[in-house]
Formats: structure tokens, sequence, C-alpha cells
């Protein structure tokens, strides 16, 4: 059984670590009061905390307990500041690291975090570093969020930092979901940030299901290593849940690399550096032989593919699991968040030397009464 | 009247006054030496009370008292005799009887009479004299009291029960003891009549030794087996003896009561202790305990138990057998009882023994009440249910609640 940590960091990883907590009660269908009747149900053993310094947003989550919430004592919250939340983390450390280390050891870490916020962004490389020295063997994992592209310039120049600090970490590789690229499957931004929640947290919970279970076809966690190793060490999951018009295993394994199904825009056939299919449903629905040709067929564009099938009766469910060879929306951010950072840094000159201009009438002057 | 004249009239009064005193004088005088003459003439007497060795001087008389002899026949020896030795002379005085030595009190002797026998050491004497011839006084005897030689015998009649019933048996014992310093002779214990309330079962009439010396006890015993109830005055026992005087004597013992009750029987009473009722399916044990309230053993019980009706109750062990149980003794013993039917039963407990005077049947019953199963807590499969979903409940919020 694998032991499995799973941290969010920050609001927005607080709120998909509530999601995922919520998703053990039984996902969307889990009523609000089921954690008075019900005990979550995780496929594996998996440890939950939620950490930042805002306690109100931690008073937000419904589903996570109390002592899965920690707060980091800084006043509320760092104020989208990366410098203060470095400092914050800093001063905290051993408190943080010792809640971690209270809940055991671990195989695999999830650190789930937005980039853009204070907390998360400036929390999460340096708690993968403290994971990595603390734990020598465990793989870490960190689920990224991409802000929306009009949250301001500084949402998108943490980004930038954040995500530049996480590819230089150790972690075993990051996995993105893309806010701006999600959110079109929604009106709001209220429910769009459900949706992309639960979205999120049903991936994370079907990767863990499948990587602890006896499959037809094994895929472990030392493939999905290799597979998060591959490329730029930067991927996402797509997932598909075969209708009961079509349940066709083919077309599932083709709609899970679909777009819209995925968590961050990329292109499979193009960006693709290495995958991972994980298919499971009734064994009616499993033809062997067409799950290895569909796998092949997406193996001759998008590198090795390594493939899980678990037995477990329903619909066909699948999860794709890739890294990139390339990036290109990423380079669309920083390129937005370099220019809004030279446009905050003109604005800011701009109006220095306005002020310094309005100063200058009441140089040689001074204060009479 | 002249004054010479009055004068004359005077002193011849006086003179004839004197001369009247002196002759009354003269009178008395003549007739005071009359009577002393009279006294010196006239026989009087003196009572004594003696103990043997006592005597009595009187002038040149000396009388001693020498033996009681018969207190019976009221004879008394006495020794009489005269300074000089003119009188020396020893006789057997009858009671009341008046003894004239040298001519009795009318002739200057003297009169002895024993006028009472106090017992064989003692006796009133009364001695009749001139005055003339000295004046009697008593003369005790310096010689210690001769022990009488006085058998007497203590005789004491026990029964062993003061409360018998009918058939017991009873052992009455017969004491004699000669309490006394002389040895009892002839000895005959009169133990009758034989009561109709009684057999006599062996020992009856009872023996006792015909002589006792002084100290010296017999006893004799019988039984007696009690045949009619009632409450009995046993008449005293007499026993006669003589002493060595042949003095006859007897002495009885104390009347003595004895109570005859009933004929003793036993009687065994079962009781059933905690009747209560029983709940269906439920295993409960039913206590019996059987006393003997009656004054004899009851042997031989056997207590048999049945259920009615029959089906619903199920009683195992009523059925139980004893040897004995003496007089106040209780056994206990315990019967299962398994309730499989709602509703009333009775338990019929039969014991038959043997109570000494042919076998004897007791008969007690019990009810017991088979309940129908209570649900009188019924309420508690609601209430702790809740209270378990309350207490989960807010443990769950404590557990989420930041």
């Amino acid at each position: 059984m694998l032991n499995v940590l799973m941290l969010g960091v920050g609001q927005c990883g607080n709120r998909i670590l509530d999601s995922i907590n919520k998703e053990a009660f039984g996902g969307n269908g889990a009523s609000k009061l089921a954690k008075y009747y019900l005990r979550p149900k995780f496929p594996s053993r998996v440890e939950t905390l939620a950490i930042n310094t805002a306690v109100n947003d931690l008073k937000e989550l419904r589903f996570t307990t109390a002592k899965d919430r920690l707060h980091v004592p800084n006043l509320h919250g760092v104020g989208a500041n990366r410098n203060v939340g470095k400092q914050a983390f800093m001063d905290n450390r051993d408190m943080i690291m010792g809640e971690i280390e209270k809940r055991g050891d671990f195989d695999v870490a999830f650190v789930i975090t937005s980039t853009s916020g204070g907390t998360g962004s400036s929390f999460s490389p340096l708690l993968i570093n403290e994971l990595k020295r603390q734990y020598r063997n465990i793989t870490i994992i960190t689920v990224a969020v991409l802000p929306f592209r009009e949250e301001g310039s500084i949402y998108l120049q943490n980004a930038a930092f954040c995500m530049k600090e996480l590819m230089e970490v150790e972690a075993e590789g990051i996995l993105l979901a893309d806010n701006q690229y999600i959110k079109r499957f929604s009106g709001d931004i209220a429910t769009a940030y459900d949706k992309i929640n639960g979205m999120i947290a049903q991936r994370l919970l079907f990767l863990i299901e499948s990587l602890d279970s006896e499959m037809l076809s094994v895929t472990d966690l030392g493939d999905f290593k290799t597979v998060m190793n591959g490329g730029l060490r930067i991927g996402t999951m797509g997932f598909y849940q075969a209708d009961s018009k079509n349940l066709s295993i083919r077309d599932a394994i083709e709609n899970s690399f679909k777009p819209a199904n995925l968590l961050y825009p990329a292109n499979v056939a193009d960006d693709a550096a290495r995958a991972m299919v994980i298919i499971q449903g009734s064994r009616e629905h499993l033809d062997v032989d067409e799950i290895t040709k569909e796998i092949e067929r997406i193996s001759a564009s998008a590198g090795h593919v390594f493939k899980g099938i678990v037995v477990k009766k329903g619909r066909p469910k699948v999860l794709s699991v890739f890294t990139l060879a390339s990036a290109p929306e990423l380079e669309s951010i920083y390129a937005q968040a370099a220019r809004g950072m030279q446009d905050e840094k003109e604005k800011r000159s701009r109006a220095r030397k306005q002020l310094d201009d309005a100063f200058a009438h009441i140089e040689d002057l001074e204060e009479i009464y | 009247m002249h004054r010479c004249d009055v004068f004359w009239m005077r002193r011849s009064f006086v003179l004839s006054s004197l001369v009247c005193l002196m002759i009354v004088i003269l009178l008395i005088q003549a007739a005071c030496c009359k009577e002393s003459d009279d006294d010196d003439d006239e026989v009087t007497f003196k009572d004594f009370n003696l103990n043997l060795g006592d005597r009595i001087d009187l002038g040149d008389y000396q009388m001693e008292l020498i033996e009681i002899q018969s207190v019976r026949d009221g004879l008394v020896v006495m020794r009489i005799s005269k300074v000089g030795g003119s009188l020396d002379e020893q006789r057997a005085l009858l009671l009341d009887s008046a003894n004239n030595f040298d001519g009795g009190a009318q002739k200057r002797g003297v009169t002895i009479t024993v006028a009472d026998i106090f017992d064989e050491q003692s006796a009133k004497v009364r001695v009749e004299y001139l005055p003339g011839i000295g004046t009697a006084r008593k003369r005790t005897s310096e010689r210690p009291a001769a022990v009488p030689d006085k058998p007497e015998l203590s005789v004491q009649k026990i029964f062993d029960k003061s409360q018998i019933s009918v058939g017991d048996e009873a052992k009455v014992t017969i004491i004699v003891k000669n309490t006394g310093t002389g040895q009892a002779q002839n000895i005959n214990a009169q133990d009758i009549p034989p009561l109709p309330e009684f057999t006599y079962v062996v020992g009856y009439p009872p023996k006792i030794k015909e002589t006792l010396d002084p100290g010296e006890s017999d006893s004799a015993v019988y039984v007696v087996n009690a045949v009619k109830e009632g409450s009995i005055q046993v008449p005293a026992i007499v026993v006669t003896y003589t002493d060595g005087k042949k003095n006859a004597k007897s002495n009885s013992s104390e009347p003595l009561g004895v109570m005859i009750g009933p004929k003793s029987k036993a009687d065994l009473v079962i009781s059933v202790a905690d009747t209560s009722p029983i709940a269906l399916d439920e295993e409960r044990l039913l206590n019996i305990s059987i006393s003997n309230q009656g004054t004899a053993s009851a042997t031989r019980i056997e207590v048999t138990g049945e259920v009615s009706p029959s089906d619903g109750l199920r009683a195992s062990d009523l059925d139980k057998s004893f040897f004995e149980i003496l007089p106040g003794d209780e056994v206990n013993y315990s019967a299962k009882l398994s309730g499989q039917k709602a509703g009333g039963y009775t338990i019929h407990l039969k014991a038959s023994y043997d109570g000494g005077d042919g076998y004897v049947i007791r008969e007690s019953t019990a009810q017991v009440a088979v309940l129908e199963r209570e649900y009188k807590y019924q309420y508690l499969l609601l209430i702790i249910p809740v209270a378990i979903l309350f207490a989960w409940i807010y443990r769950r919020y404590r557990e989420y609640k930041y």
C-alpha cells in the first residue's frame, strides 16, 4: 500500500485539498453533511495537510479535518508577496516539518499549490526542498495551478518566478493545471474554481488508486516517476469516462488526451515526451487488443507510453498523464509576466518622476507658520 | 359558850383521836404477824428449764436432770438427793405427774412435776416446796451437753423432666440421706399410690437400704412412661424409720408437679420463597424450605412437586428426599423454573413423612406467573442510538470545526 502525503499550500492548494477530501467522501455526489456520517475513503493511506498563513482561508474548508489544517502565523497572509512568504516559511519551518513528520513516512507526496498566490508560490519550492531533505526516497510531484491571465501582473510575476523555482528543485515533476484554460467549462468564476478543483481532485485520486491497485497490465510508482522525468518534467493529466452510449475503450483512450479533458492546453501528438495511460472498467469493456493498438498509436507520436489496466466494475475510465517536451503556453505566460513587470516598472518610474517634479516645486522653500 | 369549855372540848377530841389511831396501828401490826406465820406454812413453786446435767438446789435438796428417756412417752429421769445422805433416789418421772419426795411439799419435802419435754436434751420442771426450807436455785451443769443419738432422714424425689409428652419416658430418682447424728433403722420408703398417668417401666417400687448411718445416703431410680396427658401433682414419698431408742420417725419429700403434654409428633411445614413473576424464557431458582415445627423428628421424607397446567412452566428438581428432619430444624433446596409460555401456574408440593405416629402428608401450593416478554426499556432502543448518533455527529463537528 502506498503511503501518500497530500499537501495543499496556500488558498488554492487548500481548496484543491478540500476537494480531494470531498472526493474521498464520494465526489460531487457527496452531501455537504457526508462528513458527519461517512468516513473519507482513500484508495491508499493518504494523509492530507492544508497549510496557509491566512487563517480565514483555512476556515473556509469544509471537508478537511481541523487537525489537517495548519496555520502558519504571519498576520493574515503574505499579501501575494513571495519574499514575505519565504521569510514566513523559514521562520516556521520546524513547526511545519514537525506537523508533516507526525504523519509518518511516505512513498509519494503531492504538493498542490497555486503558482500565483503569496503563500503557495513562496512556500512550495522551499517546502519541496525540506521534504527532499527529510525524506530521502520520497517521490514529490508538484501540482501547480497557473492563474487566470487577467488576475494582474503580480500574480503573473509570482507564477513566473514560482515556476522557475519549482523547476529548479529536486521534485520528480510538475503536473500543471491552468485556470485560464479550464475556466471555459464554466460560466462564473466561483463555479469555475469548484469545477477546476474537482477535476484535479478526481484525477489525483484516480491516479493514486491506480498506482496502488493490482492491474491486469501493470503500472506502478516507478513507471509514474519515469513518465514525470521525461521532457521538461512538466506534465498534465487528462481524464475521460465513457458514457453509456459509447463504451468503446479506444474512444475513451483517445478522448482522455483531447484538449477538452486536459488540465493544461497541450497537444499530445506535438508536445508529449512520455505518457502513461491508466484504464479502468468492467472486464467486458477492456479489450486488451484494442487498448494495445490505441496505445501503440499514441506511442508513435508521444514517445514511450506506459499502460495500466485495472479491472473494476463500471464504465471505462481513462486517466492519461504525460510530460511535455515543449510548453508554448508557459512561454506565453513568462512573456506576459515580463511585460507586466516591465509595465509595472515603467509606471513606477513615471510615478516617481511625477512625484519628484512635484516635490521640485517646494525644493527651495521652507515651511512658514 | 365559855372560852374554857371550848378549850376542854378541843382537848378531849384530840386525845380520843390519838387513842383511835393507836388502836388501828396495833390492829394492823397484829394482822401482819398473823400473815407472816401463814406464809411459812404455804407451799410455793418455781419452774426451771433444765438441760441434761442441770441441777436445782433447794436447802439440803439437790435435783438433777439425768435423762430424757422418751419424749414421746413423756418420761424423764431425775436424781433427787439430800445433803447428809438421807435421800438419794433416781426416778423416772412421767410428764405432768407430781412426784413427792420426803413426803412432798406439804410435809416439808419437795414435789417435782415434769411440766414439759422440749427435746431429748431439755425439759421444764416444776419444784413445789415450803418456803421455810429454802429458796430453789438452778445450778447449770458444767459438763458439755451430750450429743444426742438422733437420726434425721432427708428425702428427695426428683423427676428428670418437668414437662414430658405422652409416650415419653421419665426417670424418677429417690434420694434418702441421713443428716442426723444417729443411725436410722427400719427405713421404709413408701412411694404410693402408683399414678394412672404413668406406666411403671422398671425399678418400681423403689428400694432403700433399711439402715443408714449418719451421713450415709441411698437412692433408688425407677422409670415411668407417660400414658395420659395432663398436669400431674406427683405425691411425695414418705420414709419411715426409727432411731436407736426405737422412736419412730418419718419424713417425706416435697410434692412436685409434672406436665404431660400430648404425644410428640412431627409437623412439617412447606414454604416457598420468592414467587415473584418470571419473565418468558427466563430461568430462575425456586427456593423451597421444609421446617419441622413439631416435637418429634420426621423421618423418611419424600417431597414431590407438580406444576399445573403442565406445559408452559418447566420445573426441574422439585422432587427431593430427606432421611430425617429434627424438631425445629429446617431443610432447604432449590428447583429450577423456566418460563416457556406466559400465564399463571400453580406448583403443588406434597411431602409425605413418618411423623412418629404413622405416615403423614403435608401439602403446599405456590403461584408463579410467567410474564409476557417485557418491553419497558424499549425506548432505550431509540434513545441510545439517537444519543450515539448525536455523539457521533458532535464528534465529527468537533473534528472538522476549525
